[in-house]
């Protein structure tokens, strides 16, 4: 007879039954706005010691949608992945595809495809520096980036007639032109914003709140970022030079003249500055590709008809590395498409940066990535120490990080 | 300058509170679109042909095409079809209307397209003629 014995520490916390082999695979998913996903922090008192993640929850079988589908149909379901970078999968994909045609794509249609993608980073970056504001609980910055995100986004619907999914990519070239003496317009445009990143290059670098919350918070080593495979800013924080728009590049990005930006601290203080000054950078590479944009057709009408062959393309999101890989057999529908989103390659790196952390830190650890934060709504925390079990919401999370390091300002509230 | 300060924002605090609201005060105070705003599908009836090439392309299904009777050609009686539109499911991604040869359809301006029933959203117009 087996005597009935207390559970383990491990076992209660659930690390024997989440070991390496058995996380489910990330699917086609992406870290679009309010997305679930699922964490289960390890805690001994409030430093954590394990994050178990669990993810899948919006698995929507793109991939398998894509093989019922005709080539161009499945440029806009791509394009959809995401509702913040839409248009850099939409060039993925019609990249891994043009790859397998003989077309040679216009010069004019690769530099309008580079400059949507470097607005498309702007608004992007724009966007996290708010919420890390929002994390953070310096709710006026969040307020004010996003008020100046709306001078991209403007830009963007009058380029393309959309704020979001552009619908601006074809195979071999791009749909619409680049409007009628725009190009004033946007380049005061993009000096304004390149004088807003450096404005809120001073707020973060003197607002106490800024500060207390992002410095030294978020460390990891360039040996650890590497061995992990950390994709986009979350590589370039740790000093490695990573970018495919430099190592590999694509669009226009070879006659563009610009230089990717790394930083060797190496905290979250780090990525903010890091990502400001990417903005800046993309800000100076649309004024150049606008005033250097030259003439010609813009696309190439090619038959619907794909011929057979595997091809494979990448590019660099705001968040780092798209994978797009496609298989022919010279049909009107693709063989098998299969795509990979940079948060999948920056999840593990995440999960390592946690550990070590206090929960007051995981909303802006886990921001930091950048990733669908809504896996911030589901949160279960289990103490190994009292072996107490309890779970928060996002702003229950929030709003104790905020308390946890400013409690003389919650009780104003 | 300090490198650790409490209010740091504040001049730029000032500075808004001088400015002009940011936000607009939507349903009273119109926006202004621009001229290449994907708003609700139209379609001219006269033009529309029935050659299917629009419902090909959709990617969301917006399109079926209806057989509204028959002509001859030759010998060979064949049917006449025309689109119905669910804009309901559209994208407004305007592939068909690229793919329109004969012009027929085109996007409006047109954005404010809730209701309350669904068959208000489903386009026949094609059908009349």
């Amino acid at each position: 007879m087996t005597e009935d014995k207390p559970p383990r520490k491990e076992e209660s916390a659930g690390l024997m039954k989440y070991s390496a082999e058995n996380l489910v695979p990330f699917g086609p998913i992406h870290p679009a706005l309010k997305e679930p996903e699922y964490f289960k922090l390890v805690l001994e008192g409030e430093k954590i010691v394990e994050v178990i993640p669990r993810i899948g929850y919006v698995h929507r079988g793109l991939e398998k949608a894509a093989e019922s589908r005709p080539w161009v149909q499945n440029m806009y379901m791509f394009e959809r992945t995401c509702g913040i970078c839409s248009f850099v999968h939409s060039l993925t994909y019609g990249q891994a595809v043009e790859g397998l045609t003989i077309y040679e794509i216009p010069r004019r249609a690769k530099f309008i495809r580079t400059i949507i993608a470097e607005l498309e980073r702007i608004h992007s970056h724009l966007l996290w520096v708010g919420l890390m504001g929002h994390w953070a609980g310096f709710e006026t910055l969040f307020m004010w980036v996003w008020r100046d995100r709306e001078v991209v986004l403007d830009l963007v619907e009058a380029i393309s007639g959309n704020r979001i999914h552009k619908s601006m990519n074809a195979f071999c070239g791009v749909r619409r032109d680049m409007p009628e003496g725009m190009e004033d317009r946007i380049v005061e445009r993009m000096k304004f914003l390149v004088d807003r990143a450096n404005y809120y290059k001073g707020i973060v670098d003197t607002e106490e709140t800024m500060l207390e919350r992002t410095e030294d918070i978020g460390r990891v080593s360039a040996e650890t970022a590497e061995k992990l495979c950390a994709v986009g800013p979350m590589a370039r924080y740790v000093g490695l030079r990573r970018d495919i728009r430099l190592n590999d590049p694509y669009a226009a990005y070879d006659e563009v003249p610009f230089d990717i930006v790394t930083s060797k601290e190496g905290d979250v203080h780090a990525l903010l500055k890091l990502r400001l000054d990417e903005m800046i950078v993309a800000a100076n590479m649309v004024s150049y590709a606008v005033k250097h944009l030259p003439e010609g057709p813009i696309r190439i009408k090619i038959p619907p008809v794909i011929p057979a062959g595997e091809h494979s393309s990448h590019s660099e999101a705001p968040r780092g590395e798209i994978f797009y890989y496609v298989k022919s057999s010279g049909g009107r529908t693709p063989d098998r498409v299969k795509s990979r989103q940079p948060t999948m390659a920056n999840l593990p790196t995440a999960l390592e940066i946690l550990k070590g952390q206090t929960i007051a830190d995981v909303p802006v650890v886990l921001t930091a990535i950048d990733p669908c934060f809504g896996c911030m709504d589901r949160m279960s925390f289990l103490d190994i120490e009292s072996n107490r079990q309890w779970t928060w919401s996002g702003e229950e999370l929030r709003r104790y990080g905020i308390n946890y390091y400013f409690p003389e300002r919650m009780k104003m509230r | 300058m300090p490198r650790r300060r409490a209010g740091a924002a504040i001049p730029e605090m000032f500075r808004t509170m001088l400015e002009k609201p940011s936000t607009r005060a939507y349903p009273y105070q119109k926006v202004e679109l621009p001229a290449r705003f994907r708003g609700k599908l139209d379609i001219d009836p006269e033009r529309c042909t029935g050659c299917q090439v629009c419902a090909m392309v959709c990617p969301a299904g917006v399109i079926t095409m209806i057989d509204i009777g028959t002509r001859k050609v030759g010998d060979k009686e064949l049917p006449v079809k025309r689109p119905v539109f669910e804009l309901s499911t559209c994208i407004f991604c305007g592939e068909c209307v690229d793919n329109c040869a004969f012009k027929a359809l085109e996007m409006t301006k047109q954005f404010e397209l809730a209701t309350p029933h669904k068959e208000d959203l489903t386009m026949r117009k094609a059908l009349t003629k």
